[in-house]
């Protein structure tokens, strides 16, 4: 098994054979709000402070407003945010910005540079938007606050802590009791296993092969062990996430893919996914298009020539081959890439996200982004570069981002089987790169365990889970094993506007928009509903035999009366 | 005329039909006058004696035929889109049908059409023609404002042939003026009242807030449409068409005409007798170009290219965007969303008056002047009122349905006066919906249904070019309306959106791009199966309908927190 490449964590056993089902998911709406985003209002500055955030700074800026152009204003920077209020009035500007979120601070101008506003800091984000602040062109007035920002920006590479670790928010729920890999029962390297077949979706990375074709017998039979432990007669099939030509030059730095030779009861497929560089150049290319102004003229073309969506379209593809092939095809499915936890991880966690009802709840997917992504070890620390100054670390790239845009992509074309809403996965992303919670920090379970992440930092789950309401579809309709398997043409993709293009003010409708309300409503008519139903049912069974009350959950009465409806 | 002697071959035995999404189907082909049927047959793959298929050849847009040995292959590609294929056992009889769907498919008469013929037992004839009349709106008006009045100068259609009998027109301008005004304008189309603008119904909203309305004005915004003035290259004036629509100013000191060419079109147009108003003659008035594509071929071609694009299976995924901009479409529906936006902003926001006309007014004039009230008038985005919108602004304003969709986007004919201007309305008020999911109250079926009854119908409401050809052909006395068809109970809630919450506020869309999309459900309807964004409606809409009665108080809460105090 050495011969998998930066070997996986040798797996631990679990116990608890199928996934937990939350029978709770219907009684969000009891939940107390917390105030907005947990954070409170200081009385005189009114600036936002979370338990913890200390003030370092501030400052009078202008801040050159993409759309609105320059707007005088105070920032304030903490060693959590930085926070720019207008000095206007009439109609207050506001920019609230996690520092986690910055990728790089540039100074712009010199003391001598002409022009209005053209003295100041530039400062890239990785949340498709890019600020800029023009400062008065004297006495080096931007040092200190250009030297601030970089200091809490980028704690990593200043011997900070991440604000993490000294956030003393307090949450009625607990994020880190969603998942307990030890109550499993599986191997860690089986994702999944199918519960009518037993075919199983497994993961790894790519073999040593190298120019020389080595071989591993132990590897190679235990693949064999794999196949035949579902009573298997035909082939397993292991799926390459690469496209073909980068597995063959992979082999010239040791490392390749399985040979018939060598595995002769195994059958292998390329699915031609492209590898990071690639997905954090195509994300480039479209951010220079959305911001800070949309391409108009050539809207469509300008998009297709970043290639996005179709390295979206791979990913689905991919996921639904892997996903059909164990479900329909009743056979058993080992995924690698490279490294085995970028396009794996991907591939692996959409897979499952089809077949399994269980990870479109608010909590299964916790666990299935707590499994697939954090303890399987997708390098977090390496592909967002949380607090680390070297913005141009080629290990950077949105992978996580593009799995996300995918489930987004899901749920637009399933607009009732998930239970969580488009709020829920742009939380997720949004905090990604915070640094608020611990979450998302570090690349490997064996670092957060040195850092003590469970004891000494928050969860993100405990923040969603503690405002559940906020993050719930109102049209998720409960229903068991349908697998799900999204249209992955072109035709049927879209650009996450939404959330690409979320900082531009005129995708907007201009209007205050009811929509967010109309859901609240919706959600709350629907727990009345429930409620009601959940009387009814009571009712029903006491008059048809006194001694079998129900037990039911609330949400399996749900199934259950709908189809009556 | 008979229609036998269109009909060569009645009757084909073991036919197969294949379609998109369904399988393959075995049966006996029957061509009547009217329709193209196909019953299955006993062996077939369906239940004897069900008819699979029975398609208005009407709805046929070109017959293609392809041959092979003893058997010929007929494709149907129809107006709706559909297109569907015929395999016929036997070269004569394989001939004989397409000609035969050829020759019944392309009668001009229109009083051979099968509205005339159509006799369903459940409804009665007249019923639905009554529902809107002209002096139904102006009942509306004059509890406002006496400053208007109903004129019946065109009472035998003599004085401009493609309006209704009865106009609004300002009630200073009496007949004889209308008249000598009507030889001053295309097609005798003088200025008329479109829409009677009830400031008071949106009173202070969205931005309005801030620019507090000046109470000194009462009167309310009119728009107004015509064809253009015929002043040729000697710049002829008309006095009594430079009274009326200074009348029409009702003492304000601004108008707009909103002309739907360009600046130079519009010179240009004088070469030939056309012409716009010169800015020295119509005091207060400033006119404004916006060019928008609708008569002759640019629009026809663009609808063309983006039905074969959405069609052609061998288009790559990576040519998809390109293709999909090179049509034009989606610029089209920009162009005459903010068109619409204009003419909106400058009733609502500018507080003025509009005219708005192309060249005949009978096309793009329609389009601006239509959508502008979907956006401005909530009552025009109820079921019923939407209907009044497209009798008021669109049948009785006299576009020329007949002509304009004669063909759809797969016709080889040649293009005589084809262009899908309806069309590219019920797709822009179908962006809106997408924007604003709550405001209208009618859902994208009802979109769909009238796209394809404007094409091809067993009813008479899309039938001629304007009332005079109605009355002549008696349509209003021989056929069935749509609307009494569409309103009865149990097919109106396949119309009605679920999640409809009266909004008052105008609805603002974006025009940007990135936020206006393929109308999927029409341009990919026969591609792809929405078998789950079906399912999805359906819950959504027993969702609502389950908890609308112990809400209601709620949902009269909700939408009196919509209105701004």
């Amino acid at each position: 098994m050495l011969s998998r490449q930066a070997s996986q964590k040798i797996p631990s056993m679990a116990s608890s054979s199928t996934p937990k089902y939350n029978s709770n998911s219907l009684e969000s709406s009891s939940v107390k709000r917390t105030p907005k985003d947990g954070t409170n209002w200081e009385q005189n500055e009114e600036i936002p402070r979370l338990p913890g955030e200390t003030r370092i700074t501030d400052k009078e800026v202008i801040y050159m407003c993409p759309f609105n152009g320059p707007i005088k204003g105070r920032v304030y920077i903490t060693n959590y945010r930085l926070y720019l209020r207008s000095v206007e009035k009439e109609s207050i500007v506001i920019l609230d910005v996690p520092l986690g979120v910055i990728s790089r601070i540039e100074k712009m101008g010199g003391a001598s540079s002409r022009g209005e506003n053209s003295y100041g800091l530039d400062i890239t984000c990785k949340d498709m938007r890019n600020l800029r602040f023009a400062l008065k062109q004297e006495g080096h007035s931007r040092r200190d606050i250009f030297e601030v920002l970089t200091k809490y920006a980028f704690p990593q590479s200043h011997n900070l802590p991440f604000f993490a670790f000294v956030n003393e928010e307090k949450f009625s729920e607990n994020g880190w009791m969603v998942y307990n890999p030890m109550s499993e029962y599986r191997r860690q390297v089986l994702s999944w296993i199918h519960p009518e077949n037993q075919a199983v979706i497994m993961r790894c990375s790519q073999p040593l092969v190298g120019m020389g074709g080595k071989r591993n017998k132990d590897d190679e039979k235990y693949l064999d062990i794999i196949r035949e432990a579902n009573g298997q007669i035909s082939k397993l099939t292991i799926y390459d996430a690469r496209p073909n030509v980068n597995a063959v030059a992979n082999k010239a730095t040791g490392g390749g893919y399985e040979s018939e030779d060598a595995y002769p009861n195994a059958e292998l497929f390329f699915l031609d996914i492209h590898n990071i560089h690639v997905m954090r150049e195509s994300l480039k290319k479209l951010k220079d298009i959305v911001y800070p102004n949309v391409e108009e003229s050539h809207w469509l073309s300008s998009l297709e020539s970043t290639h996005w969506l179709e390295h979206i379209k791979l990913v689905l593809t991919g996921a639904i081959q892997v996903a059909d092939k164990v479900s329909s095809g009743k056979s058993s499915v080992l995924v690698h890439c490279s490294d085995g936890w970028d396009r794996t991880a991907q591939l692996t966690s959409l897979a499952m996200l089809m077949l399994d009802s269980y990870y479109r709840t608010v909590v299964g997917f916790e666990v299935l982004v707590q499994k697939e992504w954090i303890s399987f070890g997708h390098k977090f620390a390496s592909r967002i570069g949380h607090g680390d100054k070297n913005h141009a670390d080629a290990d950077r790239s949105p992978i996580f981002l593009q799995f996300i845009d995918c489930v987004w992509q899901m749920s637009k074309q399933f607009p009732t089987a998930f239970e969580f809403n488009e709020q829920f996965l742009i939380t997720i992303l949004d905090h990604l790169y915070s640094c608020r919670f611990g979450t998302f920090l570090y690349s490997c379970e064996s670092a957060r365990d040195r850092e003590k992440v469970a004891e000494k930092t928050l969860s993100l789950w405990s923040l969603i889970n503690s405002e559940k309401a906020k993050y719930i579809n109102p049209f998720y309709t409960k229903e068991l094993n349908r697998a799900l398997y999204p249209v992955a043409s072109m035709r049927h993709l879209e650009l996450w506007v939404n959330y690409y293009i979320r900082w531009n003010p005129r995708i907007r409708q201009q209007q205050p928009n009811p929509v967010e309300q109309r859901y609240m409503e919706l959600l709350a008519l629907r727990d009345d509903y429930v409620r009601r139903l959940e009387e009814l049912q009571i009712t029903n069974n006491t008059k048809i035999s006194s001694s079998s009350t129900s037990s039911a959950s609330p949400s399996q009465m749900v199934s259950h009366v709908q189809t009556h409806l | 005329m008979e229609f036998s002697e269109l009909i060569k071959t009645a009757k084909v035995e073991n036919v197969l039909l294949s379609g998109p999404g369904v399988p393959a189907v075995k049966g006996t082909l029957c061509i009547t006058s009217h329709h193209l049927l196909l019953s299955s047959q006993p062996g077939g793959d369906g239940e004897q004696g069900t008819v699979e298929l029975w398609l208005l050849i009407r709805n046929v847009d070109a017959v293609e035929k392809r041959f092979a040995s003893s058997s010929g292959t007929i494709t149907l590609k129809c107006k709706d889109l559909r297109v569907l294929q015929l395999e016929i056992p036997g070269m004569e009889e394989c001939l004989n049908i397409a000609s035969s769907i050829e020759a019944l498919s392309s009668v001009e008469s229109v009083m051979m059409m099968y509205p005339f013929f159509y006799r369903p037992h459940s409804m009665k004839l007249e019923q639905g023609w009554h529902l809107y009349l002209p002096h139904h709106y102006y009942q509306q008006v004059v509890a406002e404002t006496s400053a208007w009045r109903l004129s019946s100068v065109n009472r035998d259609f003599a004085t401009c042939p493609t309006y209704p009998s009865a106009i609004i027109v300002p009630a200073v301008v009496d007949d004889e003026a209308l008249r000598k005004i009507a030889h001053f304008r295309q097609g005798g189309r003088f200025p008329v009242l479109s829409y009677y603008h009830k400031k008071n119904q949106t009173a202070g909203t969205g931005e309005g807030l801030d620019q507090p309305s000046c109470p000194s004005i009462s009167a309310p915004q009119v728009m107004l449409r015509s064809g253009q003035p015929l002043m040729g290259p000697n710049k002829k004036r008309c006095q009594e068409d430079e009274l009326l629509l200074k009348a029409a100013l009702c003492g304000r000191a601004r108008g707009f005409v909103i002309d739907t060419r360009s600046a130079q079109a519009a010179k240009q147009a004088r070469m030939t007798g056309g012409g716009s108003e010169p800015k020295a003659a119509y005091l207060g008035w400033k006119r404004l170009h916006r060019p928008l594509e609708s008569r002759g071929r640019p629009l026809q071609e663009s609808f063309m290219k983006l039905v074969e694009a959405c069609n052609d299976p061998s288009l790559g995924m990576d040519r998809w965007l390109s293709k999909l901009e090179s049509s034009k479409w989606l610029s089209h529906v920009k162009a005459a969303l903010s068109t619409a936006c204009l003419a909106a902003q400058c009733m609502e926001r500018e507080e003025a008056c509009i005219l708005v006309h192309g060249a005949e007014g009978t096309d793009t004039t329609l389009l601006v002047t239509a959508l502008a009230q979907v956006i401005l008038d909530p009552d025009c985005r109820t079921l019923v009122g939407f209907q009044h919108l497209l009798e008021r602004e669109w049948i009785q304003a006299g576009h020329p349905f007949h002509l304009r969709c004669a063909h759809s986007a797969y016709s080889h004919a040649r293009l005589k006066q084809e262009a899908p201007v309806f069309l590219l309305f019920l797709d822009c008020v179908g962006q809106l919906g997408r924007q604003f999911p709550f405001s209208l109250e009618f859902s994208e079926r009802l979109l769909l249904a009238l796209f394809e009854n404007s094409y091809a119908s067993a009813y008479g409401t899309f039938l001629c070019n304007s009332e005079k050809e109605r009355s002549l052909c008696k349509v209003k006395e021989t056929t069935h309306s749509l609307w009494s068809w569409l309103n009865q109970p149990n097919q109106q809630k396949e119309y009605l959106n679920p999640l409809y919450s009266y909004n008052a506020l105008v609805i603002w869309p974006s025009v940007e791009p990135q936020s206006l999309q393929l109308w999927q459900g029409l341009f990919l309807q026969w591609i792809r199966s929405s078998q789950y964004l079906d399912e999805a409606w359906a819950e959504i809409q027993r969702l609502v309908e389950g908890s609308e009665t112990p809400t209601r108080t709620n949902g009269a809460a909700h939408s009196q927190l919509l209105l701004p105090h």
